[in-house]
C-alpha cells in the first residue's frame, strides 16, 4: 500500500468503530425495560405509522438510477482524461468529444420519449 | 508488515463477504455482504498500488451498480420469497463440479511453482518503477494512446445499455 | 512483499464461490450478484498480473470490465424488472417457457 493512504486507513478504522462502540456503550448504560406495545413502534413524529417501509417503489426511480450509473461510468473517464488535460492535447479532447457526443445521443432519446417525465 | 496483514486482512473479509452473498437467504443481505466484499476488494486493489482502480471501484462499483441492485430489490420485493427454496435440485452436483474446478484451477497455480524460472509466480512481483507521476497520470495516458478505439467502443456500449435498460424497464415507450 | 499467486488464489475462491452462486441459487437477482462476484475475481487476477508485469495494461482492462459490469447490471436488472412485472416471480427455474 502506498505509505500517503495511511491516514486514509486510520480514517476508515475510527468510522467504522464510531458506530460500534456507541451501540456498546448505549447497549450498557441503559436501563433493560421490558418494552411492550406502542413501546417499540417506529418512532414517525408522532403519528401512527403508515404501512410498511418495505414496501414496492415505483419503477421510475429506476430510470432515474440507470441514469446515474451510465453517467457514473463516463465520470469515471472524464477523470484521467482531466488529469492529463495538457499532455493530451487537442487529439485527447477530441477523442473525449465523440465519447460524450454517443452517450447525450442516448439521453436525447431518452428525453424526447418522456422517459424521463415523472408523471 | 502492515501490506501482509492488510493483504490477508481485506482477502479474509472478501472471502467470507462471497460466502455470506451466496447462503443468505435475503436478497437485500447478500447485497450489504456484497458491498463488503468490493469495499475488501477495493483494499487489496491499494494493497497492489492500483490508487486509480481503488478510487474506480468505490465510486463505480458500491456507489453506482450497487445502489442499481439495491433499488432493483425494493422494486421487486417479495415476502413470499423468503418463505420459499432457495436453492436448486441441482445443488449437490453444481456444488461437486465447482468444488472440482477450485481443486484444478488451485492444482494449475500449484503446478506453475515447477515450470519456468526461478518460481517466477511465487516470487515477490516486480516493483513498478516508482515515477513523478502518479497512477492516475500514468492510465490517463495509457488509455487515451493505446487504447482509444475501446474507449469509444465503451461509450457505445453504455448507450445501448441505457437504451435497453430504459425499454425493459417501462411500461410503454 | 506479497507473491502473485497469493492474489490469484484470493481470486480463484471468489471465482468459485461465484460459479456455486450461479448453479445453484433460485432468486435471480442473487445470481447476478454472484455474476458481479465472479467479475470481481477476474478483476483481482488482471491487477495482480499488472503489478507483476510492472505494465499498466491490466488495471486498464480492470477498468473496461468494471464498465462492462455496469452495463450488464443495467440489461440484467432491466430484464429482471419485465421478468417479475409479467410472471411476479423472481425464481430462476420458472423462467421455462421455452424448455421442451
Amino acid at each position: 500500500m502506498p505509505p500517503q493512504y495511511i491516514p486514509v486507513l486510520i480514517f476508515a478504522v475510527l468510522a467504522a468503530a464510531f458506530p460500534a462502540v456507541t451501540l456498546l456503550i448505549f447497549a450498557l448504560i441503559r436501563p433493560s425495560t421490558g418494552a411492550i406495545g406502542a413501546k417499540l413502534k417506529p418512532y414517525e413524529c408522532g403519528i401512527a405509522p403508515e404501512g410498511d417501509a418495505r414496501g414496492r417503489y415505483s419503477v421510475r426511480f429506476y430510470i432515474v438510477a440507470i441514469l446515474f450509473v451510465i453517467f457514473d461510468v463516463e465520470t469515471v473517464f472524464l477523470f484521467p482524461w482531466a488529469v492529463d488535460y495538457r499532455l493530451l492535447g487537442i487529439y485527447g479532447l477530441i477523442s473525449m468529444f465523440v465519447f460524450l457526443g454517443i452517450l447525450i445521443v442516448g439521453y436525447v432519446w431518452l428525453y424526447r420519449k418522456g422517459a424521463l417525465e415523472w408523471v | 508488515m502492515t501490506n501482509e496483514i492488510l493483504f490477508y486482512f481485506f482477502a479474509g473479509l472478501a472471502v467470507l463477504g462471497g460466502v455470506l452473498v451466496v447462503t443468505m437467504r435475503n436478497a437485500v443481505h447478500s447485497a450489504v455482504f456484497l458491498i463488503t466484499t468490493l469495499l475488501a476488494t477495493a483494499g487489496l486493489y491499494l494493497t497492489l498500488n492500483a490508487e486509480f482502480l481503488f478510487v474506480v471501484q468505490i465510486i463505480l462499483y458500491v456507489g453506482g451498480i450497487m445502489v442499481l441492485f439495491v433499488f432493483v430489490i425494493m422494486l421487486v420485493n417479495l415476502d413470499v420469497a423468503l418463505h420459499q427454496v432457495q436453492f436448486n435440485r441441482q445443488t449437490w452436483v453444481a456444488g461437486l463440479l465447482s468444488f472440482a474446478l477450485l481443486a484444478e484451477l488451485l492444482a494449475a497455480v500449484a503446478l506453475a511453482r515447477s515450470y519456468g524460472e526461478e518460481n517466477w509466480l511465487f516470487a515477490a512481483p516486480h516493483v513498478p518503477t516508482v515515477t513523478a507521476e502518479g497512477n492516475t497520470e500514468q492510465i490517463g495516458r495509457l488509455l487515451f494512446q493505446n487504447y482509444v478505439i475501446p474507449f469509444e467502443i465503451a461509450s457505445i456500449l453504455l448507450l445501448v445499455a441505457l437504451v435497453g435498460a430504459v425499454v425493459m424497464g417501462k411500461k410503454r415507450i | 512483499m506479497i507473491p502473485t499467486s497469493h492474489y490469484l488464489v484470493v481470486s480463484l475462491l471468489l471465482f468459485t464461490t461465484g460459479v456455486i452462486g450461479v448453479l445453484t441459487r433460485r432468486n435471480v437477482i442473487i445470481v447476478l450478484m454472484s455474476i458481479e462476484l465472479i467479475l470481481n475475481a477476474v478483476n483481482i487476477n488482471l491487477v495482480a498480473f499488472s503489478q507483476h508485469l510492472a505494465s499498466l495494461d491490466g488495471q486498464i482492462f480492470a477498468i473496461f470490465v468494471i464498465t462492462d459490469a455496469a452495463a450488464e447490471a443495467a440489461v440484467g436488472l432491466g430484464i429482471i424488472i419485465a421478468f417479475f412485472r409479467n410472471r411476479q416471480t423472481l425464481l430462476a427455474d420458472e423462467m421455462d417457457l421455452l424448455r421442451w
